[in-house]
């Protein structure tokens, strides 16, 4: 019953929006936090008689497709994950119930479209549950109307419009050499054939989704956009939307539809190593908070496409937990972030400083997950660079794993200014009588550092029951 | 399909992108509306000829109901310009085909690296013996639903983002 | 049994973690919370003792797995460091208020017992690196929260004991490389060849951890910095417990220290340099917390001699002397502390004739300052004269030394008695009076185990005993530790000495305070205590200094060096960064073309590859 995860919210929204008075309104906030906890709840029990394939009459009845594998468990728990957040922090940043409702609905829809994104079996479907995401995800960002966040709307729309142009003439020329959609259909096609216009089609497709994930030299309107969205917007897009829609794409195209070329590999450790470089140096001289953040986030997703593009089980696991990870500690960040903006008013980081005396649970949450970004021990962050690093290693790209951990040392100096200059140190004047975030973010932070600590300590375990999995699932 | 049908074709191709381009980089939003139509039009008329009458059918509705939003939401943000402005646009405007040159020496490059072997065969025919709604609500009902939620999440953004903030809720 | 050793750790953790996220006020939560933990934590070691158990859990691989072993050492240490914990936690209830971070501060002690108690009971020697490299965060994190330049001496901690970790892990993995297992109980080396240099690592790892020289430089900056429970708290008793504890493992189980081995004197001279130098600084001290902290040193050198000595009697002495000094040391931090908290200040210049005015607390100083300097009946005394014992056995100079510090301490204590309570009552603040009785309880409780121990010493010494199970060759009787007259003799005669240069040092200046003037400015000893007083014995200083000499002996190669990691790196790192952040210009034209160059490049790529 895949299919309940992506039709119940929409019934509920479209239900919620039924005018029956401000009841509705307000019972929207409790409806999308159950919806997301029953998310995250199904994705780690791993339910069996909801995913199970014995009860197919739901499915057949809304005639869908959904297939639902290990790596879609790993992007279902951090949608989940992700969206509550986002929803807590917007309960502490948008207090008229009207935008309230509306942000709600946007982000219900955003969520649902990456959940759709995760479990389609279908090159077409996955476009059109692409597109929802996008659009959701325009909107939200222009959500506060003021130029700024018009303007990153603006940007991220341009891109994601040549994204999609990419992604459906790639999408065009394989149903052409397939005939039909099916992920299946596809692979199979292009075993068979040797056209080189599946090359082509190969890198239009990856392209599109790299446009999509943010990743350097396609990565120009993500700064912009995170920075310019309101901090809710910030914390699902950094921490989810540019994922799912990128870079789980992309492992999912590699795996079950493109296949591991010997080319796209290279180019994937090529386009990984110099995101990882650009955004770890661009975040270094950043004056905002933000967008700082923004640019570690290109910085941490060049990682996850290093591990892709070295392609062994070890290091596509890795990647996988990395992403979980950046998930987890880069939305940290951003709720981080957002208790400082709506204290502060502003991410500039040299009106801050010397927060962490006045908001003790933000400042030390904010430690843990820059320190885990950094990949510092015992914290999750850790483990999954060290996979990733161990993993190029074996493959002998020594290269790239000795630029992985050089990278990192850069990505703690810009971590650690940032909590110099924000959290630790004098505090700054006339921040006297600031007080700490309000509770939603408070909780937010609190959860998300928690998790990277229990992955962190309790890796081993985490690694039989999520890693080493998905890590199997790519051995052929 | 014979020489003639395909030039026809490319012909109309390259008038779209004009069109295209003049909606674009037009400051009058008068040209562009018109610059819009011309280009909706000459797609309608591709797609009749490439056998999808449905989907040409189709582009002119959602192209003219488009538009009408287009056009209310646009002349509710605008206000006139300075004449000063006008003219530091007009200058800005040219800068902008700077790119245009850069664009096609890259494609020559691509083009002189790259060896395309295109030997697929002529499809068969997807959707040319199966009726179209046959298609749309059989074949692909997820992906009607998709589009179906791409509506809502539209109507929302109007909502959103086309709203006057009421002065007594802040 | 198997939950209940896990609950050691989990009770002081789960408490840590509540205690930081529960609201600020009321301030009795968190206190009672902490108290609580505390109190549980022993009331659960007092059930362990006598009951060996042990649990273990696969964490990692490759033989990496949590396994904890209770027996009678590691029970005895964990219902030590319980006791502690709980004393000290009571104490700073009250003396922590209206001070900042004193929740984290809770936190942070409650963490530590943790990982203390996880060290102790760890039976895998990765798993016990694991607690003993985490105390070394919560230790940063105390003194950090001290005063507002408190993390510059942080820092100093963290370097120091730091730099001992890390011997220590290598130490570890040479002896998982020879013998293939990292139990505990179950390895057994010779040091021979890299035995001994694994034996040497983590020989390093103990020492740095118990704060003996050269390990030690940060202790007297800590005592001026870092909130004074932690003062009590880690250098006083549980560094040492831990540290101790782990010297002991490492020398009676794990090497099989021999008397006549390189590594037992190379034990007992660390042990005995350490009594001399430390106190010798302590005697010139003019602050009652920083004096106190030399002592915390010099003391470690008993402990360490004691066990280096590799006698039955020695090694006893040694793990008695260590329970005895946490108990009368960490009284003695908490009169400072209730000096600090009623007089506002802890420099003996400005104290005097507090001893009418804290009467209570002058009686807890006088029996545990009797008690440091090793006078009968109290604990110290027995502790002590079992180190003598040992020490004249293996070498006069070893006892010299020991004797040596014997005098120096009871000098040092002296004066600091004199200055502090008698002499002319100080006027620094009005209305001083004893502190309160939350504040009094745990010294009292302290002062009291100090006499306990000492009247009844034949109980501490057979719970330690056991200790020497399988180390000591069953024929020798390990029951029978006769006082030796003729040294008990000696060290009455040497208290008496100590006394009598006290009265004529008073006599001669006419002042408590600088009664052992005429040993501070002898004439040579005098320039070399400036000299130490400035720092320049301090191997940390001596440390950085050396890194300077070196520079400046080679200086074209130091600017070159400077100029790679000072300069050259950020410059270049700012400079990449510049340009990147240029090249963002916020048009999404450029960003366009960026991306539709990029694609042009992904295609050629695809068809040609990367080569």
């Amino acid at each position: 019953m895949p299919s309940l995860l992506i039709f119940i919210p929409l019934f509920g929204i479209v239900i919620l929006n039924l005018p029956f008075g401000k009841a509705m309104r307000n019972a929207a906030f409790w409806f999308a936090l159950a919806v997301f906890i029953v998310q995250i709840v199904l994705a780690i029990t791993h339910q069996p008689i909801f995913w199970g394939n014995e009860i197919e009459q739901m499915d057949a009845f809304f005639r869908v497709n959904f297939s639902v594998d290990q790596l879609s468990f790993v992007m279902l728990l951090c949608i989940g994950l992700v969206s509550l957040t986002s929803l807590l922090v917007m309960r502490d940043t948008i207090f008229d119930i009207n935008e309230r409702f509306k942000f709600i609905n946007l982000l219900m829809l955003a969520s649902m479209g990456m959940s759709g994104i995760v479990m389609v079996t279908d090159i077409f479907t996955m476009y059109i549950f692409l597109e929802i995401t996008a659009i959701a995800s325009f909107i939200l960002i222009a959500f506060e109307k003021d130029v700024y966040a018009l303007e990153g709307a603006f940007k991220y729309m341009v891109l994601s419009a040549l994204a999609s142009v990419l992604i459906l003439a790639a999408t065009a020329i394989l149903l052409l050499g397939a005939g039909s959609a099916s992920f299946t259909a596809i692979a199979d096609a292009i075993h068979r054939t040797d056209n080189n216009l599946i090359a082509v089609a190969m890198g239009l497709f990856v392209c599109g989704l790299l446009i999509k994930g943010g990743m350097v030299p396609f990565h120009g309107w993500l700064p912009d956009a995170y920075g310019a969205a309101s901090p809710a917007v910030s914390v699902l897009l950094a921490g989810i939307v540019t994922k799912a829609a990128g870079i789980y794409t992309l492992i999912r195209a590699l795996n079950s539809i493109l296949g591991f070329d010997a080319n796209i590999k290279a180019l994937l450790l090529a386009l990984g190593t110099i995101s990882i470089l650009v955004g770890a140096f661009a975040a270094i001289g950043q004056k905002d908070f933000k967008r700082m953040l923004a640019y570690s986030s290109i910085s941490q997703t060049g990682y996850i496409v290093l591990g892709f593009g070295c392609a062994t089980p070890l290091a596509i696991a890795g990647a996988v937990f990395h992403l979980f990870n950046h998930s987890i500690f880069k939305s940290l960040l951003f709720v981080n972030s957002a208790a400082v903006e709506t204290r502060l008013g502003s991410t500039d980081m040299d009106r801050a400083g010397g927060l962490a005396q006045k908001m003790p649970i933000t400042g030390f949450t904010s430690v843990i997950g820059a320190l885990s970004a950094a990949g510092i021990p015992p914290l999750s962050g850790f483990w999954s660079k060290i996979i990733i690093v161990v993993a190029l290693w074996q493959a002998g790209h020594t290269w790239y794993a000795a630029t992985a951990i050089m990278a990192s040392i850069i990505t703690l100096a810009y971590l650690l200014a940032m909590q110099r200059k924000v959290f630790f140190g004098k505090l700054a004047l006339g921040l006297e009588d600031i007080e700490e975030a309000r509770l939603g973010i408070r909780a937010a932070s609190v959860m998300l550092a928690a998790i990277i600590i229990g992955f962190g300590v309790l890796f081993p375990s985490a690694y039989a029951i999520f890693i080493a999995p998905i890590g199997e699932m790519f051995i052929k | 399909m014979t020489i003639n049908h395909i030039s026809i074709d490319t012909a109309l191709l390259v008038v779209m992108m004009i069109a295209a381009l003049w909606t674009v980089m037009g400051r009058s939003l008068l040209k562009a509306a018109i610059g819009l139509a011309v280009t909706s039009a000459i797609i309608t008329i591709l797609m009749f000829r490439l056998d999808s009458p449905l989907a040409a059918v189709f582009e002119l509705s959602v192209c003219a109901g488009l538009m009408t939003v287009v056009f209310v939401s646009t002349i509710s943000l605008t206000r006139p310009l300075a004449h000063k402005e006008i003219v530091e646009l007009s200058r800005e405007r040219h800068k902008r085909f700077g790119y245009l040159p850069l664009l096609l020496i890259l494609v020559a490059v691509v083009l002189t690296f790259v060896k395309i072997r295109n030997n697929i065969a002529a499809p068969p025919a997807v959707g040319a013996s199966i009726d179209v709604r046959q298609v749309m609500w059989n074949m692909r009902p997820l992906d009607m639903f998709g589009q179906i939620i791409i509506i809502i999440i539209g109507a929302l953004g109007v909502v959103v983002l086309f709203e006057e903030r009421k002065k007594d809720e802040w | 049994m198997m939950s209940s050793v896990l609950l050691a750790l989990t009770i002081p953790f789960a408490a840590s973690g509540v205690v930081l996220i529960i609201p600020n006020k009321p301030r009795a939560l968190k206190e009672m919370l902490s108290l609580l933990a505390a109190f549980a934590t022993l009331a659960l070691s007092l059930s362990f003792y006598g009951r060996p158990a042990s649990a273990s859990f696969d964490w990692a691989g490759f033989g990496i797995n949590l396994s904890f072993r209770v027996y009678n050492f590691s029970a005895l240490l964990v219902i030590a460091t319980s006791f502690f914990a709980a004393m000290l936690l009571m104490y700073s209830c009250v003396f922590m208020r209206g001070r900042e971070n004193t929740k984290l501060f809770y936190s942070l002690i409650l963490m530590s017992v943790g990982f203390v108690n996880g060290g102790l009971l760890a039976d895998n020697l990765i798993c016990l690196l694991f607690f003993w490299e985490a105390l070394l965060f919560t230790t940063y994190g105390m003194i950090a929260i001290g005063k507002t330049n408190a993390f510059k001496t942080a820092t100093k901690a963290f370097i120091i004991v730091g730099i001992g970790d890390i011997f220590m892990v290598v130490g570890a993995a040479i002896c998982y490389n020879l013998a293939g297992t990292l139990r505990i109980s179950e390895l057994h080396i010779d040091s021979i060849g890299l035995g001994a240099l694994a034996f040497v690592l983590l020989m390093i790892g103990a020492l740095a951890k118990t704060g003996s020289m050269p390990f030690h430089s940060w202790i007297p900056d800590a005592a001026t910095d870092a909130p004074l429970p932690f003062m009590a708290f880690a250098p006083a008793s549980l560094d040492k417990v831990l540290g101790i504890y782990f010297l002991t493992r490492i020398s009676l189980d794990i090497f099989r220290l021999h008397q006549e081995s390189w590594a037992s004197y190379t034990l007992m001279t660390i042990g005995g340099a350490t009594i001399i130098l430390a106190v010798m600084m302590a005697l010139i001290q003019k602050d009652y917390k920083k004096l106190l902290s030399y002592h915390a040193i010099s003391q470690a050198g008993y402990m360490i001699l004691g066990i280096g000595s590799a006698t039955p009697a020695g090694i006893v002495g040694g793990i008695f002397h260590m329970i005895n000094n946490a108990l009368y040391k960490s009284g003695l931090f908490l009169t400072a502390g209730s000096m600090e908290k009623q007089a506002g200040t802890t420099d003996l210049e400005k104290l005097g004739g507090m001893a009418t005015r804290m009467p209570v607390t002058f009686a807890c100083f006088v029996i545990m300052a009797l008690s440091i300097s090793g006078t009968p009946p109290f604990n110290g005394f027995f502790s002590k004269e079992l180190i003598y014992d040992a020490a004249i056995e293996r070498g006069t100079v070893f006892y010299l030394a020991a004797i040596a510090g014997s005098f120096l301490t009871a000098a040092s204590f002296l004066k600091l008695g004199h200055a502090a309570f008698l002499g002319k009552a100080s006027e620094i603040r009005p209305n001083i009076k004893e502190p309160p009785i939350i504040m009094l309880v745990p010294m009292i409780v302290i002062t009291a185990a100090c006499v306990l121990l000492g009247l009844r010493s034949a109980i501490p010494i057979r719970l330690i005993l056991p200790v020497l199970n399988g180390y000591i060759s069953a024929q020798e009787p390990l029951t029978d530790f006769a006082p030796n007259l003729s040294l008990i003799a000696i060290t009455l005669v040497v208290l008496t000495c100590a006394l009598l240069n006290h009265i004529l040092g008073v006599i001669r200046t006419g002042s408590g305070l600088k009664a052992v003037d005429h040993i501070h400015y002898a004439p040579l000893l005098h320039s070399i205590y400036d000299k130490a007083e400035k720092g320049i014995f301090d191997p940390y200083n001596i440390g950085t200094g050396l890194v300077k000499i070196f520079s400046v002996g080679a200086a074209w190669c130091d600017k070159a060096i400077d100029r790679v990691y000072g300069s050259l790196i950020p410059t270049a790192a700012e400079t990449v960064s510049f340009a990147i952040r240029k090249i963002h210009n916020g048009s999404y034209k450029t960003y366009i073309l960026w991306s539709l160059a990029a694609l042009f490049l992904v295609i050629i790529v695809m068809f040609n590859g990367l080569k």
